[in-house]
């Protein structure tokens, strides 16, 4: 198909040569959930010459009005994301090879996969799992593109080593309770903004354009009609355990990470996250309630009834779901309400 | 006098997109506490600031006039 990237190749940013370069490049996506579906599809069409997908959950009813790679019958089917967004980026683009891996990001997973990659793009929805990829980055010298959203509101970054701030500077420290789009809801036109940001990115690193990233991060309410572009010059914190001169990567160290442990005989999984500290349950039972969630409270405990399981939830953050037996889902559960 | 500017859920919490403080003199921590007393907000430790359309720390010093932006960062993806 020779007519098949024309388009692309007159864009004076890419040309034949960016083109080419394009097609020689290994992408990263972690997450293959609204963020991951259209992150993939365009790099895909792009033409990018390997595509390793990671994802941990199934399809479900509730990811069709977003997830644009899924359909009613991957549904039906129950497939891992993983799996489904494969089918689907295949028919779309044979050339490009689709690598997708059914699972948890961890740290462990990611130092396998980080070989020969040229960006990292994060679709995942927790902050534990983007400060691994971004300790990750800092490691193997590798660029990754943060994005983010939840209602109408947006965010994305891109992060090179050695040029930019990393995202432990900017927080320095794992947020406690980031708004998901469990909690606060999710518009597609949002995903798709965080897409474009991402991809308008990731096609540039790809294509070697490395002037033309843009430096600054990114934040937008599309419902509000905000838009703001912050300089990130003065964001380096020499102090940075991730980039910083005495650096240690702190996220890629099992005690950083969330616990979860199947509490025998009672079909339990117990989380604990990695930083306790007090999280506002009267604030989370109003979110979860506004969103048709059976909660019932006490000062020291919120109990939520979900589709199958039942989720408790304790003030320093620590979290019992009832009704499985599957670690991963378990946590994957927890990091959708908690973050 | 100073614009403080709210993002995302913040902008809910206040009730409004602006507020106009004096803020001059006060460091970024200073004005985040104020704010998370009067519209008793979580803790906004986290929470992003620009001055001026640039990243600020916590230990910044606002001057006169400038525009502060508040933006929570978020994790749905
Ligand atoms: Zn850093």
């Amino acid at each position: 198909m020779k007519d098949r990237y024309s388009r692309q190749t007159l864009f004076p940013g890419i040309g034949k040569k960016g083109q080419e370069k394009i097609s020689q490049k290994h992408v990263l996506i972690i997450g293959a959930g609204a963020l991951g579906s259209g992150n993939a599809e365009v790099l895909t069409r792009a033409g990018a010459g390997k595509i390793t997908l990671i994802d941990r959950d199934y399809v479900e009813e509730s990811n069709l009005q977003r997830q644009q790679l899924y359909t009613e019958e991957d549904v039906w089917e129950k497939l891992p994301k993983a799996a489904a967004a494969k089918k689907r980026l295949n028919a779309i683009n044979s050339d490009v090879e689709i690598i997708s891996i059914i699972g948890d990001a961890t740290p462990e997973v990611l130092e396998d996969q980080i070989k020969g990659i040229d960006v990292i793009i994060d679709a995942t929805d927790n902050f534990e799992t983007r400060m691994a990829i971004n300790d990750i980055s800092q490691k193997y010298n590798v660029p990754w593109i943060y994005g983010a959203c939840v209602g109408s509101f947006g965010m994305s970054f891109t992060i090179i080593p050695g040029k930019t701030p990393c995202l432990n500077c900017l927080l320095r420290t794992i947020p406690m309770q980031g708004m998901t789009c469990d909690t606060g809801g999710i518009i597609s036109p949002a995903v798709q903004m965080v897409i474009a940001h991402q991809t308008a990115e990731a096609l540039k690193i790809l294509a070697e354009d490395y002037e033309s990233l843009r430096n600054s991060f990114v934040s937008f309410d599309l419902w509000r009609n905000q838009y703001t572009s912050m300089k990130m010059s003065k964001a380096k914190f020499s102090g940075c355990l991730s980039c910083g001169d005495n650096r240690t990567y702190p996220y890629l160290d099992r005690d950083s990470m969330t616990k979860t442990m199947l509490l025998c005989g009672r079909d339990t999984v117990q989380i604990r996250p990695p930083v306790t500290g007090e999280i506002s349950l009267e604030q989370l039972a109003g979110q979860l309630s506004t969103l048709g969630y059976k909660v019932k409270g006490n000062p020291y405990l919120l109990s939520v009834e979900m589709e199958k399981e039942r989720m408790v939830i304790f003030k320093d953050g620590r979290a019992l779901i009832h009704g499985t037996k599957d670690l991963t889902h378990a946590k994957s559960i927890y990091q959708r309400i908690l973050g | 006098m100073n614009k403080v500017m709210f993002f995302a859920h913040l902008r809910d919490k206040v009730g409004k997109e602006c507020l106009l403080i004096e803020a001059s003199g006060k460091t970024v921590a200073e004005l985040k506490a104020e704010i998370t007393k009067e519209y008793s907000l979580d803790k906004m430790d986290t929470v992003m600031t620009a001055i001026n359309e640039e990243f600020a720390g916590n230990e910044e010093i606002i001057q006169d006039e400038d525009v502060i932006a508040f933006i929570p960062p978020v994790s749905g993806g």
